[in-house]
């Protein structure tokens, strides 16, 4: 166990400053701003999933009283590529922005709406990545069906032979050719050693991200500068990448994203909705808001990449993995996007470790909505995926359940990836064994016998893993005369709390009480430092390196003005309890509000007059700010790092199944993380729980329904799509943790975001696999349709139970 | 088309009694939409996908709300809400299946402001014709749902005419069951109709779910209860969620009991038909049977007898089969 | 007054969604109108006296014609009353019967065809130039047909198939009991084939508003009875057809066997 005891912060709960607002409803969303002389905007979007805009006429709705102008995509920079745009003359799914106005109120931009003269002539589109690589299916793309990533890349053409296509639906043979793809060891020595293989072909669907706050954005400008409040996870991350989009100075640029309503990787960076008002309101001269409507959330705020795919692993007798082969088509979207395929590779690579693996994939795109990363992208689908195939693994081989994935479970020896590179340390085994204490694995399993009614129970255990971890970003502290210390954070408050909880590491170095410690966040004008983005699991094991790096700077600054004011070197000083003291004479000593005043006398780099020239830019202009305000401790993360950063998880489920109709409990759930020492217990319960809903939802709820005659989406809302309600999740999620600190961290923390959701989604579809005696769905989510059609065995005329691969089966069916 | 969130221009009325209503409803016939919990209106008004040029608020008049014993049953106030209903003591001693399923409709906070008579008058839930699109059920030519590529798994099995949308209501079922009679208001008095024929198929009426006609408003709702009778009431909802979703198949069952026998029958479903659908081969099936598994599986066999199912939604005979299976075996 | 209506088609373009049924009753106003002001200058004129239906008895319509002419009466009755009613407000079920009489029409049709091009004097119905002077002289008389019935008859031909050929096509449409319905029709040829569909249907309110009244009309009333029971008596012949240009058979026992 990480051992925390001697710690003020580090694995302590803490109330993080933006709790209160958000449980009582005083936090301020961007939709909640108002700005004298504000405008409001409104978007047209594409009603017809790919086409050509051939006539805009816009008089009418501009000449309404009340209009003050509009922004069409003539006016924003022209897309060249598959990258999604600002605005679009080619809309490539429904729901595309084309145009937008503004107006007094939403209500006349409405009108005005309504009042323009437009023609969007037809093009071919596809919503099924394998109906567009067949020959003759169309390109969701006039370029070409298929996105390419690297300098190279782009858009290209592919189609199979009717003859590949078929091998690929009725697992013949996996196609020759695919886009990416990467492998280590010999395939066929480990088919070769291996006494069990399994070949398994699988969906899963893209779904939306459902973020409860749209995205919404306000901009103006003043004084040469622009102002633009946004909804995103991260918030220093933002910066560079709008300014490029606004093509503006980064100095020219204030951004406040203070509180975000759910991004779920939606709003990692700015999205190109952003822009409409800052470029409504340059125009026009007057702030612009756009809300953005639950049903354009739907359209715009991107979704997961859908799956189809197959997998072949081979086990050898003592049930390790000696081969796998993985091929996934994925469903891209209409515009480039989604590295989930290689990321799903890369997961079975860390968790299962196969003596030899190739991954293959092949990202088509579809006239549908955008995708992106959506929590665990691509790791959490394959998640999913694994879980009942390592069951019939288990059962084939004679195995309890349990040690089948002990066996191959990740250690810190452990590799990863087609490179195998290393990881800075896992405990899988260990979690495995806690979660299986804490759901009481071993009495569970020899209660569960052969049910004679309509009620079965089902047992699943699920696995999750994402890297969850980065380097080299940017940390600032500040000292002020108050006797405060200012922790600025330039991580988003992206609703993980991990803008707060990083910020422990400063205090802890410099030991101070949490009470005297003013958190800066939310806000380019709160002077906040160059950050990664807030995604991909990796804010805690980054930022409290940052973190640590600067407030170490601060502390050897105050240990520095502490030898120059009372004698001696910085050597011979320590801190405790916001002074710093002489160690060996203690009543030597000064307050941090003394030293934050000297810090401002003597100028430099301890008032941040001047600063290292290795920060970002970001943090340059963050500290110019602030300078001469009090001690500045501002450093680069340069603390040794090698290897992936693994966040990990594992999840214990048992269900009780009613055959007649399809639905399900949820008994026991046990969620267990292996993400280091645990930083804020709370946060990681909040994180581990939350996960759990959301798994529960990509296994059992959450799908894309597209109308492939029309291209149009079925469900645009919340209630059409499903997410898990508080009476379909569990009513207590046991939350444990490893705990075991991390080397590579100063406090040993990882991150553990995204693993939290693929554990239960994979517990979740073995669960239901073993309360179906091994069946496999092959299909995730598993609907009660699903489940009615397997138990009577009957297949509707378009299989949606998804027991045989079929090439009716496509992702977007119900 | 574009993706609309704010209402057109409309004008509204806030009538405090049953008779103003009547008369605005009347003067204004089809150019008003009558709201009370607002549940089944501000999707279709914001979406600008209906419109309309007033609206008349019901929930401003007492004498539509309340419920009352009657001397042949219970009494319920049209804009009543199902948190009332489902809370109610009276209702759930004796009209127990109505209390029952207006506890399964939608989320606390719908059945907080949703009322009855919007619960049971509510449009289909097809997403073709919710998206806007102008199909048959919108005054169109055609319908996008029932094609090989529609996306059909909550459509229907019986009652199909060119359109092939559902009933979504939980408590219209639970209504026909149990035999209520629904007292309608327009300009020439008070009518009278069973519940069963209040709700209207796509073949005589595509463009409307029941038999309410500009100008009339919904007053009451009337259920016969007898104490004396010995009744076994049954629902059950199954929807992909437990809050917040429409079913795909729920049962609303009404027996009446005598020495053990099953003297009458009713077994109704929505979620199968465009109006709540009434198993009356079940029904007979039953009558002078006990209550218990063999009858169950015989009449679980005749439950979706004469189905005609769509590309997606052939679960749902199963679902109708086990529900009536479990509806008798208690 | 719109003559046909608009919709938004799946993707919000605007197409036909098919005749603006306002239109219905302008159709009923006119044929009224016809039908009073006809009756009205009629009733004005000299009465003469009506041919005597006694006395030998020609064939005009043998049986198979007959039957036909029924048939597709009553269907296309069913069709307007099931087509037009549901318009008008009056709701019932309607469709299922609507496909019936519509697919017995076509069968009637087509039996009709077949047998006029095969086995039927064509000529007999082919509008010549001499019958355009029928209007204008009124001591004129014509062949089996007059130029009011060859012109009634063609027009019915016309809208007949128009609706069948439409009524087809939407048939196709629909889910029946051999196939199950999908969109394979362009939703701007949908709007058209209803829009041609309506029309035709409107063609067919109208004029057989006037062959109804027409039927009934005193002068006319023996072809009604020649429709029901075939014949016609030698003084209506006389009276109304050129007996150079029709001269039918006397109704036999053999005539009546074979029909």
């Amino acid at each position: 166990m990480a051992d925390t005891d001697n710690y003020q912060h580090i694995g302590k709960n803490f109330v993080p400053p933006d709790v209160v607002g958000k449980v009582t409803g005083r936090a301020k969303y961007t939709a909640d701003m108002s700005v004298d002389g504000m405008l409001y905007a409104r978007m047209y979007v594409s009603p017809i999933p790919h086409g050509r805009v051939t006539h805009l006429d816009l008089s009418e709705s501009l000449a309404l009283d009340g209009v003050f102008g509009a922004l069409t995509a003539d006016d924003v920079s022209p897309a060249n590529s598959a990258d999604r745009t600002i605005l679009t003359n080619e809309p490539m799914y429904v729901g595309e922005p084309i145009f937008a106005i503004a107006a007094v109120d939403e209500r006349t931009a409405e009108n005005a709406i309504a009042l323009a003269r437009i023609t969007i002539e037809p093009l071919p589109f596809e919503v099924d990545p394998l109906s567009s690589l067949q020959a003759g299916g169309a390109n969701a793309h006039s370029g070409g069906n298929i996105y390419v990533g690297g300098q190279e890349g782009g858009l290209k053409e592919l189609k199979w032979s009717e003859q590949e296509l078929q091998n690929f639906i009725n697992q013949q043979a996996m196609p020759d050719e695919a886009i990416n793809e990467w492998h280590y060891g010999s395939l066929e020595q480990g088919f070769a050693d291996a006494s069990v293989v399994i070949e398994e072909p699988f969906v899963t669907s893209g779904y939306a991200h459902m973020c409860m706050e749209p995205r919404s954005t306000l901009a103006y400008w003043q004084n040469g500068k622009c102002i633009v409040y946004g909804s995103t996870q991260s918030q220093s991350f933002v910066l560079p990448y709008l300014a490029g989009m606004l093509g503006i100075e980064l100095k020219d640029l204030v951004y406040i994203g203070e509180n975000c309503g759910g991004g779920f990787g939606s709003k990692i960076g700015p999205y190109p909705s952003m822009a409409i008002p800052v470029f409504l309101s340059k125009k026009i001269g007057r702030a612009v808001m756009l809300r953005v409507t639950r049903e354009e959330e739907y359209y715009i705020g991107t979704a997961r990449v859908g799956f189809q795919g197959r997998v072949k692993i081979g086990f050898k007798s003592d049930g390790s993995v000696s081969a796998v082969d993985l091929f996934i088509v994925q469903d891209i979207g209409s515009h480039s996007g989604g590295g989930d395929a290689s990321s799903a590779g890369g997961a079975i690579s860390i968790l299962y470790q196969p003596q030899a693996m190739r991954f293959r994939g092949v990202p088509v795109l579809t006239n549908t909505t955008p995708r992106g990363a959506q929590r665990g992208p691509g790791q959490n689908q394959i998640a999913a995926v694994m879980g009942p195939i390592m069951d019939v693994a288990a059962r084939q081989l004679n195995m309890d359940r349990v040690e089948i994935r002990r066996i191959n479970a990740p250690d810190s020896d452990s590799r990863i990836g087609g490179k195998q590179g290393p990881v800075t340390s896992a405990y899988m085994k260990q979690a495995l064994d806690l979660g299986a204490r804490m759901f009481d694995w071993d009495k569970k399993r020899a209660e569960k016998t052969a049910s004679t009614t309509h009620k079965v129970i089902g047992l699943g255990i699920g696995q999750g893993y994402h890297s969850a971890g980065a380097k080299g970003f940017d940390g600032l502290v500040r000292l002020t005369p108050d006797g405060k210390i200012h922790l600025h954070s330039g991580v988003g408050n992206l609703g993980t709390y991990s803008y707060a909880s990083t910020t422990r590491s400063a205090a802890e170095v410099l030991k101070c009480s949490w009470e005297n410690c003013v958190l800066e966040y939310g806000s380019s004008e709160a002077s906040l430092p160059w950050s990664s983005y807030q995604a991909g699991s990796n804010t805690s094991f980054t930022h409290s390196r940052a973190n640590y790096a600067a407030a170490s700077n601060a502390l050897e600054k105050i240990k520095q003005i502490a030898a120059m004011v009372l004698g001696g070197t910085s050597a011979e000083y320590d801190v405790a309890r916001e002074r710093v003291f002489n160690i060996s004479t203690p009543s030597k000593s000064m307050s941090y509000a003394q030293v934050a005043q000297k810090a401002i006398d003597l100028g430099g780099e301890y008032s941040g007059a001047s600063y290292p020239d290795d920060i970002h830019p970001v943090t340059q202009i963050a500290v110019q700010q602030i300078a001469g305000s009090g001690l500045i401790g501002v450093a680069k993360d340069k603390l040794p790092q090698e290897g992936t950063v693994p966040g990990l998880a594992v999840c214990y489920m048992q269900i009780e199944l009613d055959t007649e109709t399809g639905k399900y409990e949820i008994l026991d759930h046990v969620a267990i993380a292996e993400c280091g020492t645990v930083v804020h217990p709370q946060g990681l319960y909040n994180q581990m729980s939350g996960g759990a809903v959301w798994g529960i939802g990509l296994a059992g709820y959450e799908r894309h329904a597209y109308d492939s005659q029309n291209g149009l989406p079925a469900n645009v809302g919340f209630y059409q799509c499903k997410p898990p309600t508080y009476l379909d999740t569990p009513l207590e999620i046991k939350v444990g943790a490893v705990d075991i600190a991390d080397p590579q961290s100063p406090y040993g923390i990882r991150g553990i975001g995204e693993p939290a959701m693929g554990c239960a989604s994979a517990a979740l579809m073995s669960a239901l696999s073993d309360a179906l005696d091994g069946q496999l769905f092959n299909q995730s989510p598993v609907t009660a349709d699903m489940i009615i059609n397997l138990v009577r065995g009957e297949l509707d005329a378009e299989n949606t139970s998804g027991v045989a691969f079929n090439p009716q089966m496509k992702a977007h069916s119900f | 088309m574009s993706a609309f969130d704010v209402m057109s221009d409309t004008e509204l009325y806030q009538p405090v009694t049953v008779e103003d209503a009547v008369v605005l409803a009347s003067r204004l016939a089809e150019n008003a939409w009558l709201v009370a919990g607002g549940q089944d209106t501000y999707g279709w008004l914001k979406d600008r996908a209906k419109n309309t040029q007033a609206m008349i608020e019901l929930s401003r008049i007492p004498e539509l709300s309340g419920i009352k014993r009657s001397a042949s049953g219970i009494e319920i106030g049209a804009t009543t809400t199902l948190t009332e209903i489902a809370n109610s003591k009276l209702i759930q001693q004796l009209i127990p299946l109505l209390g029952e399923a207006a506890q399964h409709v939608a989320s606390p906070q719908i059945r907080n402001v949703g009322s009855i008579a919007g619960n049971i008058a509510q449009d289909t839930r097809c997403w073709y014709y919710r998206r806007g699109l102008s199909c048959y059920r919108a005054g169109g030519n055609l319908c996008y749902a029932d094609t090989p590529e529609g996306m059909n798994r909550e459509h229907c099995l019986f009652g199909a005419s060119r359109c092939v949308a559902v009933s979504p209501s939980d408590t219209a079922p639970a209504l026909v069951a149990l035999g209520a009679t629904i007292v309608i208001a327009d300009s020439s008095g008070n009518h009278t109709i069973a519940a069963e024929d209040f709700f209207v198929g796509p073949d005589i009426d595509i463009t409307r779910m029941n038999i309410l006609k500009p100008g009339q408003i919904i007053v009451s709702i009337h259920i016969p209860a007898d104490p004396e009778i010995n009744v076994r009431h049954y629902f059950e909802k199954v929807a992909d969620r437990n809050v917040w979703d429409f079913a795909l198949v729920n049962i609303a069952v009404s027996l009446e009991m005598q020495a053990g026998k099953i003297t009458k029958a009713r077994f109704v479903c929505a979620g199968v038909d465009c109006k709540p659908y009434r198993l009356k081969e079940v029904e007979r099936y039953c009558e002078n049977k006990a209550a218990g598994s063999e009858t169950a599986e015989g009449a679980a066999r005749l439950a979706a007898k004469g189905a005609v199912p769509l590309n997606h939604n052939h679960f749902k005979i199963a679902l109708m089969q086990n529900l009536v299976r479990r509806a008798l075996r208690g | 007054m719109d003559i046909v209506n608009y919709k938004q088609d799946v993707w919000g373009r605007e197409v036909l969604l098919g005749v603006s049924w306002d239109l219905l009753w302008l159709i009923l106003m006119f044929a009224f109108l016809f039908i009073a002001v006809h009756a009205i200058i009629l009733s004005r004129g000299e009465r003469t006296e009506l041919p005597s239906s006694e006395g030998a008895r020609l064939v005009r319509h043998l049986m198979a014609d007959r039957l036909f002419h029924w048939i597709l009466a009553a269907s296309v009755i069913v069709l307007i009353v099931t087509g037009v009613l549901p318009v008008m407000g009056i709701k019932f079920s309607w469709l299922t019967l609507h496909w019936i009489a519509g697919l017995v029409m076509t069968a009637a049709v087509v039996f009709h065809i077949v047998r006029s091009l095969f086995f039927k004097d064509l000529s007999l119905m082919r509008i010549q130039a001499a019958d355009l002077d029928d209007p204008f002289d009124d001591a004129k008389k014509s062949g089996k047909y007059s130029l009011a019935q060859k012109g009634i008859h063609w027009a019915m031909t016309v809208l007949v198939l128009a609706v069948i050929a439409t009524g087809l096509l939407l048939f196709s449409l629909m889910t029946t009991p051999w196939w199950s319905r999908d969109n394979w029709m362009s939703e701007t040829n949908l709007g058209w084939t209803f829009v041609v569909h309506g029309l035709s249907t409107l063609g067919l309110v109208g004029l057989i508003s006037l062959h109804i009244y027409f039927s009934l009309r005193p002068e006319k009333r023996f072809y009604t009875r020649s429709m029901l029971k075939g014949w016609i008596s030698s003084d209506e012949h006389k009276s109304n057809h050129d007996t150079d240009l029709w001269l039918p058979q006397q109704e036999t026992e053999r005539v009546r066997e074979s029909d």
